[in-house]
Parts: structure tokens; sequence; C-alpha cells
């Protein structure tokens, strides 16, 4: 039977070390996506997401089984530190996700959406036209959701591509029931405005 | 139910979340409205998509660097009491021979400066240690420098003279010597 997340802190908590390995393996693939969807980044969300385990290492003495989930802190300090990413690389290079969308109109590239879409699995019959169609459908859906402003980017990441709850939603953006879910669907209204253009892929 | 609350319904219809009311309210709007109606099908299948979007494997190297960070980082975080505890978690045979090293070198250092070990609270033992070696007596010079006189005045004159410390160092340098040549002979 899989132990709980709250278990194996527990007994991480205790001395086991192992048992932060295991909370660390069973977590960083949703945390490494839910940090290159946000940062648009898939590189640096592998040391983001490293930074954010290495965080939660140090303060585990003051988790508090039952109070907070597992998952709920991970994503509360990886928001924080995605924040801390944008802000940092704001001062650098104003914002790479603007630089994404002037490379990608002018010249229909994107190395940097490329790299997220190339680790998708292969298409067991595959066509090059439809494989392309999907790559630059990808891609779009991609850029629209790094172009979504922050208050909007990140519960939409976390309720469409991490799967999460709106009540964990809610904990991690500390936001009421009522706001989360109007900021939820206002994020898929413009989402949906920004690919118009590609309606027709869809 | 107008455009724009019908707009604000969109995903708790597509989640199933609207109460009976709402749904008929939002369903009768859809119906005889064929903007929402375009809006509402593009709305889902653009959430459709991005759920669908493919996830992304972390690299093959990750477990281990996130390993050898933490293990760098418990290294640099570790209280006293932890290196403490750390220590006696180590395996049975190295902690019994560090144990069996502190004792030996504990030992050692104790007795080496422990006056009692050098004879120097039983004089007696120094006296018994002089005469059998036959050093003292062959040089009369060395004892007389080094020896307390036997006189008790002489003795009392020299602590009044304020030189206690010479004598007791005298003490030890006798007994060293008496005990090593009596040993080596």
């Amino acid at each position: 039977m899989l132990e709980l997340d709250d278990e194996l802190m527990q007994r991480f908590q205790k001395g086991d070390e192992d048992a932060f390995n295991l909370l660390a393996r069973r977590h960083q693939q949703s945390l490494i996506n839910f940090i290159a969807r946000f940062t648009g980044d898939k590189d640096n969300a592998e040391d983001l997401a490293q930074e954010t385990f290495i965080r939660m290492y140090k303060a585990a003495d003051r988790y508090k089984p039952g109070r907070a989930q597992f998952k709920t802190w991970m994503y509360l300090i990886a928001k924080r530190l995605c924040i801390n990413e944008i802000r940092n690389r704001g001062r650098r290079d104003r914002f790479r996700v603007d630089n994404i969308a002037i490379n990608d109109s002018a010249s229909g590239a994107n190395d940097e959406q490329v790299d997220i879409i190339a680790t998708a699995p292969a298409d067991a019959a595959f066509q090059p036209e439809v494989a392309v169609e999907r790559k630059e459908l990808r891609n779009a859906i991609q850029k629209a959701i790094a172009e979504l402003p922050e208050q909007y980017r990140f519960p939409l990441i976390l309720r469409d591509i991490q799967g999460l709850s709106y009540d964990e939603i809610g904990k991690i953006l500390e936001l009421r029931s009522g706001t989360t879910k109007s900021r939820i669907n206002r994020a898929r209204i413009m989402l949906k405005d920004k690919l118009k253009p590609f309606m027709e892929l869809l | 139910m107008n455009c724009l609350q019908a707009e604000e319904n969109f995903s708790a219809h597509l989640e199933d979340a609207l109460d009976y009311q709402s749904l008929q309210r939002f369903e009768s709007h859809i119906a005889e409205c064929p903007t929402c109606q375009r809006e509402y099908a593009r709305f889902s299948e653009s959430v459709k998509a991005s759920q669908q979007l493919p996830q992304i494997e972390p690299s093959p190297y990750f477990t281990s660097t996130l390993k050898q960070r933490l293990a760098e980082e418990q290294r640099g975080t570790l209280s006293f009491w932890q290196r403490l505890l750390y220590i006696f978690n180590m395996p049975k045979w190295a902690l019994s021979g560090v144990m069996v090293l502190l004792l030996i070198t504990g030992t050692t250092t104790f007795l080496y400066h422990n006056d009692w070990f050098n004879g120097e609270i039983n004089p007696s033992n120094e006296q018994i240690s002089t005469s059998r070696s036959g050093l003292s007596s062959g040089s009369p010079s060395l004892n007389n420098q080094f020896l307390p006189r036997a006189s008790g005045s002489s003795n009392l004159s020299n602590t009044i003279s304020g030189q206690p410390m010479q004598q007791h160092y005298t003490l030890k340098r006798v007994s060293y010597s008496t005990v090593s040549t009596g040993g080596g002979l």
C-alpha cells in the first residue's frame, strides 16, 4: 500500500532520510511541470524544483502533519521561488516570456517551448503534418499561458495542468474559494481568447 | 441570464458544478445565443487542450543531484547535538575503535601527569629507589644538588625563605632519575 505523504514526513522528522527521498521522487515530476509551465524554462525549472525540496528539507521540523498537506506546502514554496525568479529575471532581461513572444512572432520558432514539447511521448501512428500541427498548438498554448498575468497563470496551471482541487489551490494561493473559482474561470477565458487564431487546430 | 453572466458560469458548467436552477438558466441562454454557444465551445476546447499538454520528464540526473545537494545541506546545518548523534550512529566496530583509542590516550596522559605515580606523595618510595640505584651514592655532588637536606631545620628554612617550589621540583627530578635508572639496570 502506498504510504501517505504525511506518514513519510513523520518518518523523515524522526530521522529517516529515505522517507524524504521517496517524497521527492514522488512529487518531482509535478513540481518540475508546475515551475516549467509558469516560468517557461525547463532547464531552470529543475534547479528551482531542487531548491524547493532543499527548503522543505531544511524546514521539515516546522511541518505539522494534518494541518497542511505536503503537496500544498510544496507548491506554496515553489510559487514563492517562481515569483522571485520572475522578478530577478525581469531585472535581468525584462521577463523572458516577453522575449519568447517577440522571437516567436518574428521567426515562428521558440526554443524554450520546443524544449518542453520535445519531452512529449512519441506518437505511435506518426504523421509528420499532424505532429507539426500538434507541436504548433502546444507551443501556442504554452505561450498563451506564459503571457497570462501572474495572478491568473498560477491558478490556471494548478487547476488544468497540475489537476489540483479548488480547495488546494485556494490554500496555495491564499485565496478564498469564490476568488479562486472566478480567477480560474477568468484565466480560462483569457486563454481561449489568446488561442483564437489556433482554433482550427484544436 | 445575460451573456456576461453566462460567461461567468463557463467553468462551473464544464465541471458540472452548477446547481439545478443555474444550470437551467445557463442552458436556456446558450440555446438561444449563438455567440455564447460559439464562445463556450471554444472555451471547452482550449481547456481540454491545456489539460492535455504533455508532462515534462525530469532529467536522469535530477534525483542524484538532489541527493548530493541535500547531503551537502545536511553537513552544513548539523547542530552540535546532531553531530554527536551522528557519531553514535557510526558502525559498532568504528565506535569501539575510537573508544579504545580514547581510553588508551586518556590513561597514558593521566598516569604521566599524576603526581602519585611519580612518587611525590610518598617520600619513602623516593628514598628507597635512590638508595637502590647507587647513582646518588656514587655522585654526592648530584645528591647534594637535587635532594632536600635531611635536617628538619633546613627544610623549615627553605620554606621560610620562600623556596618551596624549588624543593618540589628537586624531588620530582630525583624520582625520575632513580626510577628510570633502576629499571634500565
